[in-house]
């Protein structure tokens, strides 16, 4: 065949490829760092998609997506783009925490463990981290999400699915890597060196721990990031860290799990010593905990879960 | 590890254009090389263009050790420039792949005899596909050596080496399959493009429909936390991974193909239906061809090969295979991965010169042969030790099984069963789409993509396994 020939296969085919794709296309643009890449994505992006949609060019994509038990992870309106800061201080009411029921041997504690890319290797480690036959975890990492950016992903909705799935006993949430993003706060973009940002990511924090724990019924774990390599986002993490404390003390059920102060004493280090040996604790990126180096945040987890669940304590209860 | 990966959109963008340029520029060779060569540096450098000066420093180092080689009258000389190279290319490999599983191992060596004193651990980024180009320098400068290729100039190994479709995770290529192409302006009216845009697709739908969905509904849930799971699990997550590798390898492999097809150059195969093998031997003749002709050619005929007696052929066979194995990663799972098929090699050749032509009727070969096969794959996808051994225990215990779905076993299933598909019905097909008129390829080619992004969803596609080799 003639290559100009193949040339109008390869052209036709994206065509049809991104009318048919558009909103993906789009979804996966602003799911991208800042740089031209994303630019470029969005701006053809876009008017691509604004085309298909005007024309009913979706209808075959949302077929497509409902035959492969895809649910769509984004929405407008939601409480977690668009919310009253009212929900940081319901715990104030006084309401008290539920026993919730304790694992045995015979009836595991089924944990959901989710986030983003750094769920992965900290849910792996999380049954290791527990005594022996008492924990099972299903990990599922959403890589590359956050709170910051809703229309790409919305953590609101997704958990309310995850929840409605799964039904798990408890929930370990462990995120923050790719919220380093400015958000829209009253239709003004805010940084995260801001109180008004802090507040807002605060206040979306609560919004995805009340989904995940269904209003106080299970316990949610929520770790956000660690002490990272570079400085900026080492400061990023830091002020993420007071937010999500913050919204932990106003939800029923939820914890803070502090990683940050409590691995290496504050500062970022590549290698730890785990059980007596020296390992390779991160990853390459500086962020990134390997497998190796996950069995402390996971040791983390399992001793604030111990707080609800006493038989989880290395050691007995 | 982030990357350009095949499936994404940066890449579908960065090959349109590549394509456009590359078969503009063929008449003209003076720029077509430097073209060529820009644009695999590119790809390669996207995450990191540090990476790029590694693989321009292969290049010059290969090229010159070659150049010694071809030049020189002293076999003296030529065995020193060979073997400096030889150095330089491994050394590569364990500096930047085997250092750390080194330190930790020797650590726990000193820990176990009470010389508990801690090597220093220093973390260094694995760049991607050096275990490729890597073995793919040395089979050029051995080839050299053996006079089996020309020297060539710096130009074409460069090209040779990182030649985009293949330099991440293959084919591994030989100098004599590529460089002769390289020499020759490829012809824009005859495209392969028929094998081309099918391996493309099929590479696509394997990849997105079949490995993916694998990992996430069965194989991913059970290695991370086998003793939560019931024997039935356990089984179909092991048989589960034996179809996610092939489709994830040999999607990736087909799509290097095809894109290399569509550029107008040939790449070797890599996959001959290898669960259809009956025998061990005849699973390496199947599987990742390319890797196991470099061992067999580059390490265990020169350690002797079948030459030397049992004993030594026995011996040969258990080396290249632990060999094969710890070029997969540092890790003792590999390890034992390369020993199970080492042994399973051994045994099956003893049985054979002990008892003459094969006596099993050929759904028991079989039976075993794949049994063997998804035996070491749970060493392979295990994290560690620890996790495999639970895995081969938890395959005898009971439970509840929800992640035993038709979805999951239909995909098991589909993606072994489809490989006793006769090859001729592929050329079938391959001609059949060929005679289609272009708007209705394209047409279907983009529907294909449509349905294996709404197959892959919202968390994109995954890396591809052997990425990280």
């Amino acid at each position: 065949m003639p290559a100009g020939r193949v040339l109008v296969v390869l052209l036709v085919a994206m065509l049809v490829a991104a009318l048919l794709n558009s909103e993906a296309i789009v979804r996966a643009g602003e799911g991208m760092n800042e740089g031209s890449t994303r630019d470029v994505v969005l701006s053809v992006g876009r008017p691509i998609d604004d085309v298909a949609g005007a024309v009913g060019l979706h209808l075959p994509r949302k077929g497509l997506d409902l035959a492969f038990g895809q649910e769509p992870k984004t929405a407008s309106g939601t409480e977690l783009e668009e919310g009253s800061t009212a929900i940081l201080r319901r715990r104030r009411r006084g309401r008290a925490e539920p026993d919730y029921p304790q694992p045995s041997s015979g009836d595991p504690l089924d944990v959901l463990v989710t986030g983003d890319s750094q769920a992965e290797f900290v849910g792996q480690r999380l049954p290791d981290a527990a005594p022996s036959g008492l924990l099972r975890a299903t990990v599922v990492a959403r890589n590359s999400t956050g709170l910051t950016r809703p229309e790409f992903f919305n953590w609101e909705i997704n958990a309310e699915q995850e929840i409605a799935d799964r039904r798990p006993d408890a929930v370990v949430m462990v995120m923050g890597g790719n919220d380093g993003f400015n958000v829209l706060v009253d239709g003004e973009l805010f940084g995260p060196f801001t109180p008004e940002w802090q507040t807002e990511y605060a206040r979306r924090t609560a919004v995805v721990m009340r989904e995940l724990g269904s209003d106080g019924r299970r316990p949610v774990y929520w770790a956000p990031s660690p002490t990272a390599r570079d400085d900026e986002f080492d400061r990023i993490y830091r002020v993420q860290n007071f937010a999500v404390a913050r919204a932990a003390q106003a939800v029923p059920g939820a914890r803070y799990v502090n990683l940050y102060d409590n691995i290496d004493g504050g500062r970022y280090r590549a290698t730890s010593r785990i059980d007596g040996q020296e390992v390779i604790s991160r990853q390459t990126d500086g962020v990134h905990f390997t497998r190796e180096g996950a069995l402390a945040p996971a040791r983390l987890v399992v001793a604030e879960m111990a707080k609800d669940f006493p038989v989880l304590r290395v050691g007995g209860p | 590890m982030t990357h350009v990966s095949f499936p994404t959109i940066e890449f579908a963008a960065f090959f349109l254009v590549v394509f456009v340029l590359s078969w503009l520029l063929m008449p003209h060779p003076r720029a077509w090389r430097p073209f060529i060569l820009v644009a695999s540096y590119v790809f390669y450098g996207w995450v990191d263009p540090r990476w790029v000066l590694l693989l321009v420093a292969s290049s010059v180092i290969n090229t010159f050790a070659a150049q010694v080689i071809a030049r020189s009258p002293s076999a003296v000389t030529r065995k020193r420039a060979l073997t400096g190279a030889i150095v330089f290319d491994l050394g590569l490999l364990c500096v930047f792949k085997y250092f750390g599983f080194f330190v930790s191992s020797m650590d726990d060596a000193l820990d176990g005899i009470g010389l508990g004193s801690p090597l220093p651990l220093v973390q260094i980024v694995l760049p991607i596909g050096i275990s490729f180009f890597t073995f793919q320098a040395i089979s050029y400068v051995v080839d050299v050596y053996r006079e089996d290729t020309r020297a060539a100039s710096l130009g074409d190994v460069a090209i040779l080496q990182a030649f985009f479709p293949h330099l991440v995770a293959g084919p591994i290529v030989r100098a004599e399959e590529l460089l002769p192409q390289l020499r020759t302006p490829r012809d824009p009216r005859d495209v392969l493009a028929g094998p081309g845009l099918l391996l493309i697709a099929g590479g696509l739908v394997k990849k997105t429909v079949v490995a993916d969905e694998l990992a996430r509904r069965i194989v991913d849930p059970v290695f991370t936390d086998p003793s939560a799971h019931s024997g039935a699990e356990v089984l179909l997550a092991v048989y589960g991974f034996a179809a996610q590798i092939y489709c994830d390898f040999s999607g990736y492999t087909d799509m290097a193909i095809g894109l290399a097809l569509l550029l107008g150059f040939v790449l070797p195969q890599n996959f001959d239906r290898p669960y259809m093998a009956t025998s061990l031997r005849q699973f390496w003749h199947r599987w990742h061809m390319t890797l196991s002709r470099w061992l067999r050619d580059y390490l265990y005929v020169p350690l002797g090969g079948n030459r030397d007696g049992p004993r030594r052929t026995y011996r040969n066979l258990m080396l290249t295979m632990l060999l094969g194995g710890l070029w997969h990663g540092a890790a003792w799972t590999f390890v034992i991965w390369g020993g199970i098929h080492g042994t399973a090699l051994a045994a099956e050749r003893q049985l054979r010169e002990r008892l003459g032509a094969p006596r099993l009727p050929g759904w028991l070969a079989w039976l075993v042969t794949f049994h063997v096969v998804c035996l070491a794959w749970v060493f392979f996808r295990s994290p560690d030790l620890g996790i495999a051994f639970e895995v081969l225990g938890g395959v005898f215990s009971s439970g509840p099984s929800p992640l035993v779905t038709l979805p999951v076993l239909f995909l098991t299933v589909v993606a072994i069963a489809v490989q006793a598909i006769p090859p001729g019905w592929w050329r079938q097909a391959e001609s059949w789409l060929v005679a289609r008129p272009a708007m209705g390829q394209g047409v279907a080619l983009g529907l294909l993509v449509v349905a294996a992004d709404a197959a892959v969803g919202e968390q994109g596609v995954a890396p591809f396994i052997y990425y990280q080799f």
